[in-house]
């Protein structure tokens, strides 16, 4: 019976081995050590920048705090970072500082990972009005925004003018394309080229659906939800709701743009029009150097002629568990500051969170990473911030996806039925 | 200890590791799995759990969603078992004669196995583009449409169920090769003497010969089936119109992206029991099988 006495020692030894190693140490409301996890790689030039911001941060804070971080990327799908944050929620070994992505911000919030960073934030009012929003549950700022990003209809200059559409028919931000004037110049380009005119990345089912296509709901009036997020019905299924689906969905109707759009298509001259975000503009620059490309504006609901442009992006934010929360506090303003942020959105070529970092960048911007500049400030709009987010958004997806696969598909009874199956979402306690 | 009792306890020391991985990673996770699938357990708040007793049971069973998904699998196995089965039979007769460049198609018929499913089905997702994509193009030239292929609910699954048979067939090839050179040659050489054709020499002496082959490779690709996520998920998102939804990726979607473990958990006990389901049936069948052997 010896052996059996010997192992079961041998496994109870183990076992309070990695107890101990799982433990996160005792927690000290005075300590100047803050630690931090980040979400990309301390390679990528995001992760080059926050090293140096963090090294300033440890020799000019008069606290004597010191700063180390934990480079955790997330892989492919996504996973990694959040699989990691999961983890130490469960076993209670969350980092004092934590980045996220904005529409986590309600989730997070709610399930007491992350608590409000607010009272030490300092000079709100330069903020980014749509970052503030995104960072804000309940009506408390529970997470800072670091950089901004938006989407804009990227054109093929040649193209145009091959088409017949003159330098003086393009929109601007204060004079965007109606709907109508937009899909003008769709036939305009169909005609002449017989093919889909636009990537609208119609066949990208995640987060890309409600990111880039809810602006033409929020142009037209409409909404996913109300306000507070509590109410889908009324909202997602209104008129002004309906009438951007019937908008986007007439496009694939008309041939003007497609489900299944070839990869690098707008790239490679085999559409006029690619609707992405702020990220392309480095794409075009460095690989297709000889396209003659510009940006335009986002149509707008001929109704309400309110122009209306995506945001958001990632943020820092203080853990529930951050030891010293005036230390976490220091870090998270420090680093959402003009001064750090500046260096990272040059950095990660994004666009900026506060109005003072806009202005530095303007003076050194390439004319497309202004005109997004601008966009963000005059018709940026938050997404709505949910609990149940990832349900949302996935049911926003669908209800494109059934739009614009069957083109033939009745609108305003598709809409009924999925503003049903949200509320059922909004309605789940958690 | 006498030696009787010290070699049954050196018995149970060698069966300790495959015993302790069994518990570590199948039946301590089947056990929480089960306990969890009774409480509101949230990913994210998970000192707040609480029994809600059938609750997730009932709402896995009412949810069109699931239900779908377990027609859409069935769907799978019922085509993807014997085109895949059969595609794998066919490559290994063709490989199976002596004939120049045969080290050449055995590798390209293997090659497809190699490589990681999301490569292919990022690969596959260009040549079925309806677009612009190779397959709609070779269909051009013989006069066909085009076929709206991964975007149509009704064609979405076959596209799959195509590419997961393209893809698993190379492997099961190596396995029914290994089985075609088993069979004795003087088999053949009797049936030949005998007048036998080439069909009958197929029908009376190698299918016979292949049948415990078959039986095994109709076993993994039965389990491979069943745990189709990978194609659905890169290629379709489980759409359009849920047609290409699959059991084990709503299980994920519903527990790693909309957070519910406690549902989650459910909807794996009941899929669990529905493959328990599925493997005695097939017991039963390879049972009756031998049988008439």
């Amino acid at each position: 019976m010896k052996h059996w006495k010997i192992g079961v020692m041998t496994v109870a030894a183990l076992a309070g081995l990695s107890l101990t190693a799982c433990s996160n140490g005792s927690k000290n409301a005075d300590s100047k050590d803050i630690t931090m996890w980040v979400h990309f790689s301390n390679t990528d030039p995001e992760g080059k920048a926050l090293a140096k911001n963090i090294k300033d941060f440890n020799k000019s804070n008069k606290h004597g705090y010191h700063a180390t971080v934990k480079y955790i990327p997330r892989s492919g799908s996504g996973g990694g970072y959040e699989d990691k944050l999961n983890a130490a929620v469960n076993s209670g070994s969350l980092p004092d500082v934590l980045t996220l992505d904005g529409p986590n911000t309600a989730a997070y919030a709610n399930a007491k990972i992350i608590q409000p960073v607010g009272q030490y934030i300092t000079k709100k009012d330069d903020i980014l009005p749509t970052i503030k929003a995104q960072g804000t549950y309940k009506g408390k700022l529970y997470a800072v925004g670091y950089s901004e990003s938006s989407i804009g209809f990227y054109y093929n200059k040649k193209m145009f003018k091959a088409a017949g559409i003159s330098d003086s028919e393009l929109p601007t931000l204060s004079k965007p394309w109606t709907w109508d004037q937009f899909n003008a110049i769709c036939k305009k380009l169909h005609d002449k080229y017989k093919t889909p005119i636009l990537n609208m990345s119609l066949n990208d089912h995640s987060e890309m659906s409600l990111y880039s296509l809810a602006p033409f709901i929020w142009s037209a009036g409409g909404d996913i939800t109300n306000k507070a997020g509590t109410k889908a019905v009324g909202y997602f299924n209104s008129k002004e709701t309906a009438s951007a689906v019937k908008f986007i969905q007439d496009l694939v109707k008309n041939k003007y743009t497609t489900v299944s759009p070839k990869d690098k298509g707008f790239e490679t001259g085999k559409y006029a029009m690619l609707m992405t975000g702020t990220w392309e503009v480095q794409t075009l620059k460095t690989q297709y150097k000889n396209l003659d490309w510009g940006v335009l504006p986002y149509p707008v609901s001929p109704k309400t002629k309110k122009l209306v442009s995506p945001t958001g992006s990632w943020q820092y934010a203080m853990s529930s568990q951050a030891k010293n929360k005036k230390a976490a506090g220091a870090l998270v303003n420090y680093l959402a500051g003009t001064k750090a942020s500046y260096r990272t959105d040059m950095a990660n070529t994004v666009l900026p969170a506060r109005k003072s970092t806009s202005k530095l960048m303007l003076k050194q911007a390439d004319e497309a990473t202004k005109f997004f500049i601008k966009q963000n400030q005059q018709s940026g709009h938050a997404r709505p911030v949910i609990v149940n987010y990832p349900q949302i958004t996935r049911t926003f997806a669908e209800t494109l996806q059934d739009a614009t696969y069957k083109p033939n598909t009745d609108v305003q009874s598709l809409l009924n039925k999925q503003a049903k199956v949200m509320q059922k979402y909004l309605d789940q306690k958690n | 200890m006498n030696q009787k009792g010290w070699h049954k306890q050196v018995g149970w020391l060698y069966v300790l590791p495959a015993l302790l991985l069994l518990l570590t990673f199948l039946i301590i996770p089947f056990c929480m799995s089960v306990n969890y699938s009774f409480t509101d357990y949230n990913m994210l708040t998970p000192g707040l759990k609480k029994f809600v007793g059938l609750q997730n049971y009932i709402q896995t069973l009412t949810d069109p969603v699931f239900i779908k998904s377990l027609r859409n699998i069935l769907q799978f196995v019922v085509f993807i078992i014997p085109i895949q089965l059969g595609m794998a039979l066919g490559l290994a007769l063709i490989v199976n004669k002596k004939r120049p460049g045969n080290m050449f198609f055995k590798i390209s018929f293997f090659a497809p196995n190699v490589v990681s499913l999301t490569v292919t089905a990022v690969l596959w997702m260009y040549i079925v583009n309806p677009d612009q994509g190779l397959l709609n193009n070779l269909l051009g030239l013989i006069h066909i449409s085009p076929q709206p292929l991964l975007t149509s609910p009704k064609q979405a699954m076959f596209v799959i169920i195509g590419i997961s048979a393209w893809q698993g067939a190379g492997y099961q090839m190596l396995i029914f090769l290994a089985g075609l050179q088993d069979i004795p040659h003087s088999l053949y050489e009797a049936a030949e003497l005998d007048g036998a054709n080439a069909w009958q020499r197929f029908r009376h002496i190698t299918m016979p010969s292949l049948r415990p082959t078959t039986m095994m490779i109709m076993t993994t690709t039965l389990i491979a089936a069943l745990n189709l996520m990978t194609q659905a998920m890169i290629m379709t998102q489980g759409g359009p119109d849920n047609a290409t939804m699959t059991p084990i990726y709503y299980i994920y979607r519903t527990g790693f992206t909309d957070r519910q473990l406690g549902l989650a958990s459910a909807m794996s006990v009941i899929y669990g029991i529905v493959i328990i389901f599925f493997t005695i049936i097939q017991r039963k069948v390879e049972g009756r099988a031998q049988k008439d052997d």
